[in-house]
Protein backbone atom coordinates (compact mmCIF):
# COMPACT_ATOMS: atom_id res chain seq x y z
CA UNK A 1 0.00 0.00 0.00
CA UNK A 2 0.74 3.78 -0.53
CA UNK A 3 0.91 5.21 2.94
CA UNK A 4 1.77 8.76 3.65
CA UNK A 5 2.42 9.91 7.20
CA UNK A 6 1.63 13.45 9.21
CA UNK A 7 3.80 14.49 11.61
CA UNK A 8 2.82 17.62 14.01
CA UNK A 9 5.34 17.11 16.61
CA UNK A 10 8.66 18.76 16.59
CA UNK A 11 11.92 16.71 17.22
CA UNK A 12 13.31 15.88 20.64
CA UNK A 13 10.41 17.71 22.53
CA UNK A 14 7.76 15.23 21.91
CA UNK A 15 7.79 11.50 20.94
CA UNK A 16 5.85 12.01 17.58
CA UNK A 17 8.72 12.29 15.15
CA UNK A 18 10.23 9.24 16.29
CA UNK A 19 6.92 6.87 16.44
CA UNK A 20 6.68 8.32 12.71
CA UNK A 21 9.83 7.31 11.96
CA UNK A 22 9.81 3.73 13.51
CA UNK A 23 6.16 3.38 12.16
CA UNK A 24 7.90 3.91 8.66
CA UNK A 25 10.66 1.92 8.72
CA UNK A 26 7.84 -1.79 9.36
CA UNK A 27 5.29 0.06 7.07
CA UNK A 28 8.46 -0.26 4.48
CA UNK A 29 9.57 -3.76 6.07
CA UNK A 30 6.28 -4.79 5.19
CA UNK A 31 6.63 -4.07 1.35
CA UNK A 32 4.71 -0.60 1.68
CA UNK A 33 5.72 2.21 0.60
CA UNK A 34 6.08 5.62 2.26
CA UNK A 35 5.14 8.00 -0.56
CA UNK A 36 5.27 10.93 1.59
CA UNK A 37 5.50 12.67 4.54
CA UNK A 38 3.93 15.80 5.60
CA UNK A 39 5.24 18.15 8.42
CA UNK A 40 2.72 20.86 10.06
CA UNK A 41 2.26 22.95 13.10
CA UNK A 42 5.28 22.35 15.39
CA UNK A 43 6.68 19.18 13.00
CA UNK A 44 8.10 21.60 10.66
CA UNK A 45 11.25 21.55 12.69
CA UNK A 46 11.89 17.98 11.55
CA UNK A 47 13.34 20.01 8.52
CA UNK A 48 15.34 22.44 10.37
CA UNK A 49 18.68 22.13 8.31
CA UNK A 50 21.12 23.56 10.89
CA UNK A 51 20.16 21.12 13.58
CA UNK A 52 22.90 19.48 15.34
CA UNK A 53 22.27 16.93 18.11
CA UNK A 54 25.05 15.34 20.06
CA UNK A 55 26.41 12.51 17.98
CA UNK A 56 25.49 9.83 20.39
CA UNK A 57 22.10 11.17 20.24
CA UNK A 58 19.05 9.94 16.74
CA UNK A 59 19.77 12.91 14.58
CA UNK A 60 16.19 12.87 13.30
CA UNK A 61 17.05 15.63 10.40
CA UNK A 62 19.08 13.21 9.07
CA UNK A 63 16.81 9.98 9.03
CA UNK A 64 14.10 11.97 7.37
CA UNK A 65 16.91 12.63 4.91
CA UNK A 66 18.02 9.22 4.76
CA UNK A 67 14.66 8.31 3.81
CA UNK A 68 13.95 10.10 1.01
CA UNK A 69 17.49 9.11 -0.34
CA UNK A 70 16.62 5.21 -0.25
CA UNK A 71 13.05 5.38 -0.91
CA UNK A 72 12.03 8.05 -2.47
CA UNK A 73 9.87 9.72 0.26
CA UNK A 74 8.60 13.50 -1.12
CA UNK A 75 9.39 15.38 2.50
CA UNK A 76 6.47 18.07 2.23
CA UNK A 77 6.73 21.06 4.64
CA UNK A 78 3.48 23.25 5.12
CA UNK A 79 5.19 26.88 3.97
CA UNK A 80 2.88 29.14 6.48
CA UNK A 81 4.30 26.98 9.48
CA UNK A 82 7.47 27.06 8.41
CA UNK A 83 7.99 30.62 7.94
CA UNK A 84 6.32 31.49 10.96
CA UNK A 85 9.25 29.37 12.87
CA UNK A 86 12.23 30.87 10.91
CA UNK A 87 12.38 27.81 8.42
CA UNK A 88 12.70 29.49 5.19
CA UNK A 89 14.37 27.93 2.06
CA UNK A 90 16.39 29.99 -0.59
CA UNK A 91 13.81 31.09 -2.02
CA UNK A 92 11.78 32.32 0.54
CA UNK A 93 14.63 33.97 2.75
CA UNK A 94 15.69 35.96 -0.08
CA UNK A 95 12.04 36.73 -0.78
CA UNK A 96 11.46 38.04 3.03
CA UNK A 97 15.33 39.22 2.75
CA UNK A 98 17.09 37.07 5.49
CA UNK A 99 20.67 35.68 4.51
CA UNK A 100 21.15 32.10 4.71
CA UNK A 101 18.62 29.09 4.47
CA UNK A 102 17.62 27.82 7.53
CA UNK A 103 15.48 24.82 5.14
CA UNK A 104 17.11 22.84 2.03
CA UNK A 105 16.44 19.72 -0.33
CA UNK A 106 14.79 17.08 -0.04
CA UNK A 107 12.72 19.31 2.05
CA UNK A 108 9.91 20.83 0.00
CA UNK A 109 8.27 23.86 1.10
CA UNK A 110 4.09 23.20 0.13
CA UNK A 111 1.07 24.48 0.66
CA UNK A 112 -1.63 22.77 3.01
CA UNK A 113 -3.76 21.84 0.12
CA UNK A 114 -1.03 19.28 -0.89
CA UNK A 115 -1.92 17.75 2.34
CA UNK A 116 -5.51 17.40 1.13
CA UNK A 117 -4.20 15.27 -2.45
CA UNK A 118 -1.73 13.46 -0.33
CA UNK A 119 -5.19 11.82 1.29
CA UNK A 120 -6.53 11.52 -2.53
CA UNK A 121 -3.51 9.72 -3.41
CA UNK A 122 -2.54 7.51 -0.71
CA UNK A 123 -4.31 4.91 0.70
CA UNK A 124 -3.04 5.32 4.15
CA UNK A 125 -2.67 8.58 6.03
CA UNK A 126 -1.54 8.32 9.34
CA UNK A 127 -1.12 11.02 11.19
CA UNK A 128 1.67 11.59 14.84
CA UNK A 129 1.10 14.17 17.36
CA UNK A 130 2.45 15.66 19.94
CA UNK B 1 -13.53 -0.15 10.74
CA UNK B 2 -11.59 2.71 12.10
CA UNK B 3 -8.65 2.39 13.68
CA UNK B 4 -8.17 4.87 16.68
CA UNK B 5 -4.67 6.06 17.82
CA UNK B 6 -4.24 7.19 21.00
CA UNK B 7 -1.21 9.43 22.53
CA UNK B 8 -2.53 10.25 25.99
CA UNK B 9 -2.88 8.19 29.39
CA UNK B 10 -5.99 8.57 31.00
CA UNK B 11 -4.67 9.65 34.12
CA UNK B 12 -3.15 12.72 32.47
CA UNK B 13 -6.38 13.66 29.81
CA UNK B 14 -9.93 12.66 29.57
CA UNK B 15 -9.51 12.57 25.69
CA UNK B 16 -10.15 9.00 26.15
CA UNK B 17 -14.02 9.51 27.16
CA UNK B 18 -13.98 11.41 23.46
CA UNK B 19 -12.72 8.57 22.02
CA UNK B 20 -14.75 5.80 23.43
CA UNK B 21 -18.08 8.37 22.73
CA UNK B 22 -16.92 8.13 18.93
CA UNK B 23 -15.93 4.51 18.33
CA UNK B 24 -18.15 2.33 16.22
CA UNK B 25 -18.56 -1.22 17.28
CA UNK B 26 -16.13 -2.61 15.88
CA UNK B 27 -13.03 0.12 15.68
CA UNK B 28 -10.16 -0.37 17.03
CA UNK B 29 -7.95 1.47 19.73
CA UNK B 30 -4.34 1.26 19.84
CA UNK B 31 -2.43 3.08 22.58
CA UNK B 32 0.81 4.34 22.01
CA UNK B 33 3.65 6.49 23.49
CA UNK B 34 2.25 7.51 26.73
CA UNK B 35 -0.99 5.80 25.46
CA UNK B 36 -0.15 3.06 26.62
CA UNK B 37 -0.15 3.94 30.45
CA UNK B 38 -4.27 3.02 30.27
CA UNK B 39 -2.76 -0.76 29.24
CA UNK B 40 -1.95 -1.40 32.75
CA UNK B 41 -4.32 -3.71 34.94
CA UNK B 42 -5.42 0.08 37.24
CA UNK B 43 -5.84 1.80 34.33
CA UNK B 44 -7.18 -0.34 32.27
CA UNK B 45 -11.18 0.00 33.39
CA UNK B 46 -10.99 2.93 31.12
CA UNK B 47 -11.52 0.87 28.29
CA UNK B 48 -14.71 -1.08 29.04
CA UNK B 49 -16.07 -3.33 26.30
CA UNK B 50 -13.09 -3.32 23.64
CA UNK B 51 -12.10 -6.77 24.85
CA UNK B 52 -10.22 -7.77 21.42
CA UNK B 53 -10.09 -4.80 20.00
CA UNK B 54 -7.79 -3.06 22.34
CA UNK B 55 -4.00 -3.00 21.49
CA UNK B 56 -1.08 -1.57 22.99
CA UNK B 57 2.22 -1.18 21.68
CA UNK B 58 4.97 -3.22 23.13
CA UNK B 59 8.37 -0.76 22.56
CA UNK B 60 5.79 1.86 24.33
CA UNK B 61 5.36 -0.64 27.03
CA UNK B 62 9.28 -1.41 27.58
CA UNK B 63 10.32 1.99 27.22
CA UNK B 64 8.12 2.54 30.20
CA UNK B 65 9.02 -0.42 32.03
CA UNK B 66 5.31 -1.17 32.02
CA UNK B 67 5.67 -4.53 29.65
CA UNK B 68 5.25 -6.80 32.68
CA UNK B 69 2.47 -5.02 34.03
CA UNK B 70 -0.14 -4.75 30.99
CA UNK B 71 -3.38 -6.60 31.54
CA UNK B 72 -4.56 -9.27 29.92
CA UNK B 73 -7.35 -8.29 28.10
CA UNK B 74 -4.98 -5.99 25.93
CA UNK B 75 -3.61 -7.23 22.81
CA UNK B 76 0.21 -6.03 23.04
CA UNK B 77 1.27 -5.63 19.48
CA UNK B 78 4.95 -4.79 18.07
CA UNK B 79 5.67 -1.75 15.36
CA UNK B 80 5.07 -4.42 12.65
CA UNK B 81 1.85 -5.40 14.19
CA UNK B 82 0.92 -1.79 14.41
CA UNK B 83 1.20 -1.13 10.44
CA UNK B 84 -0.73 -4.51 9.95
CA UNK B 85 -3.45 -2.75 11.76
CA UNK B 86 -3.56 0.52 10.04
CA UNK B 87 -3.95 -2.31 6.50
CA UNK B 88 -6.62 -3.73 7.90
CA UNK B 89 -8.48 -0.29 8.60
CA UNK B 90 -9.91 1.78 6.26
CA UNK B 91 -8.92 4.70 8.35
CA UNK B 92 -7.25 5.45 10.78
CA UNK B 93 -7.72 8.58 13.32
CA UNK B 94 -5.47 10.14 15.98
CA UNK B 95 -6.49 11.23 19.40
CA UNK B 96 -4.26 13.97 21.12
Amino acid sequence: MRYALLVLGGPYSHQAAHSALRFAHAAIARGHRVGTVFFYHDGVYNAAHFAAPPQDEPHLVDAWRELQRTQGTVLQVCVAAALRRGLLDAREAERHGKSGASLESPFELTGLGQLLDIGQTHERLITFAP
Amino acid sequence: MLLHLLNRAPSSSSVHQDVLRAMGEEDGLMLIEDGVFGAVSAQVQHFPGLEGRLFALREDLESRGLAGRCDARVIIVDMDGFVALTEEAQRTVSWF
